[in-house]
């Protein structure tokens, strides 16, 4: 599956093909940083002045970069798709070799910080347990009541919560049982089929 | 709501105006409900605003005030029954607003007098993710967990999702407590 890049954004990455291709590895290494930890504005003034060039070049540039690389990260193109889709810049081979090595090399990562930004619930974190029994109350003595209380860890993004909840032994068996059941659902031949034909 | 004759006493005292003016009124309500929730409560005796009233009567009320509270929490009481009890000993609407709209803030400490939420039921479902409009080509199964709970008569629920191996090592420390829960319960 082919690229399709708009004409702005071919614009943006002609700017590459008029600088030392060690420079292009350079941006591609500041736009690869950019998409982990956000970007830094300062850093497009620094290299603007060290190539002689206006600031909003260098800023395309790297938009441009980091524009090709989730794009090709999230449709996770092949490498003869990414070099054919490359191609349409007309740049050098060396540059088009570059290029598909920033991609490779940072594909996956790409898709793990891409994949945090769909939408998700709390996902489970941990579970902590404890047990309780109940021995006496005011209105009745000599009882052994057992309770199960638990503690449960969720994750939402950066934002961690914990919940508390109690729960009796019998409920604990059913919620066991019933979350096993779930867990053998995806043994089944039906979810092996599709897991195995939905590559 | 049934109230003893001290209670309904204390809070008629509660309810007048020539003893509690407006603003004593709305900073003992205030006292009386952190009396309950938080620890660090300061007390209705020795209190600078409201030195002016009679210690002893202070003391009444706010008897009064926290046996009223609580009841009203233990038995969960909607607006119509809080507003017709304070209506009944005299109470003015204005003075029903203000204590009703702390009753609400204090409802927080339901959890002191019935405990943590219980559960109930789990409900589950497995899907496939394909793709989402950030990354194409996910591929991966995920479940997605619904525990039911209820508390003093109040059910809720609560969602999370989990991969597979999240959900194994939940099943896996649930069946650790069921494991010593059966140990405790033969030795």
């Amino acid at each position: 599956m082919l690229l399709v890049l708009s004409e702005e954004h071919k614009e943006h990455l002609g700017f590459l093909s008029e600088v030392d291709p060690a420079v292009v590895g350079e941006f591609g290494r500041i736009a690869v940083e950019f998409l982990k930890k956000g970007s830094n504005p300062k850093i497009y003034e620094g290299a603007a002045r060290k190539l002689n060039v206006s600031s909003e070049s260098v800023q395309h540039g790297v938009e441009g970069l980091m524009y090709l690389l989730t794009e090709s990260s999230k449709l996770m193109i092949s490498e003869v798709d990414f070099q054919d889709s490359v191609l349409v810049l007309g740049f050098s081979e060396e540059l088009n070799q570059l290029l598909l090595q920033l991609y490779l090399e940072n594909r996956k990562e790409i898709r793990q910080i891409l994949g945090k930004l769909a939408p998700s619930l709390p996902h489970y974190h941990n579970l902590e347990w404890r047990l309780d029994v109940q021995l006496a109350s005011r209105a009745l003595r000599h009882q052994v009541k057992p309770t199960v209380t638990l503690k449960l860890h969720l994750e939402d993004g950066a934002k961690r919560s914990a919940r508390v909840l109690q729960t009796d032994p019998a409920t604990l068996q059913h919620l066991i049982h019933e979350l096993e059941r779930a867990l053998a659902e995806l043994k089944s031949s039906h979810c092996r089929r599709i897991l195995r034909n939905i590559k | 709501m049934e109230l003893s004759e001290s209670v309904m006493k204390g809070l008629q005292t509660l309810a007048d105006p020539t003893v509690f003016d407006l603003k004593s009124f709305t900073i003992f309500t205030e006292v009386a409900f952190d009396s309950l929730v938080s620890h660090r409560g300061g007390s209705v005796l020795g209190h600078p605003d409201l030195k002016h009233i009679d210690q002893t009567t202070l003391k009444h009320c706010h008897t009064a005030a926290t046996t009223f509270i609580l009841e009203g929490v233990k038995q969960n009481a909607d607006k119509s029954t809080i507003s017709s009890c304070l209506e009944d000993v005299k109470f003015l609407n204005e003075r029903v607003d203000t204590f009703y709209i702390s009753f609400q803030v204090g409802q927080c400490f339901v959890s002191l007098i019935h405990g943590p939420p219980h559960i109930t039921d789990a409900e589950w479902r497995l899907e496939y993710c394909i793709k989402n409009s950030h990354v194409h080509k996910v591929n991966q199964p995920s479940y997605l967990i619904s525990l039911n709970t209820e508390r003093a008569g109040a059910s809720s629920e609560i969602n999370f999702s989990c991969t597979m191996d999240q959900l194994q090592d939940l099943v896996g420390k649930m069946k650790d407590a069921a494991k010593s829960l059966e140990r405790a319960t033969q030795s």
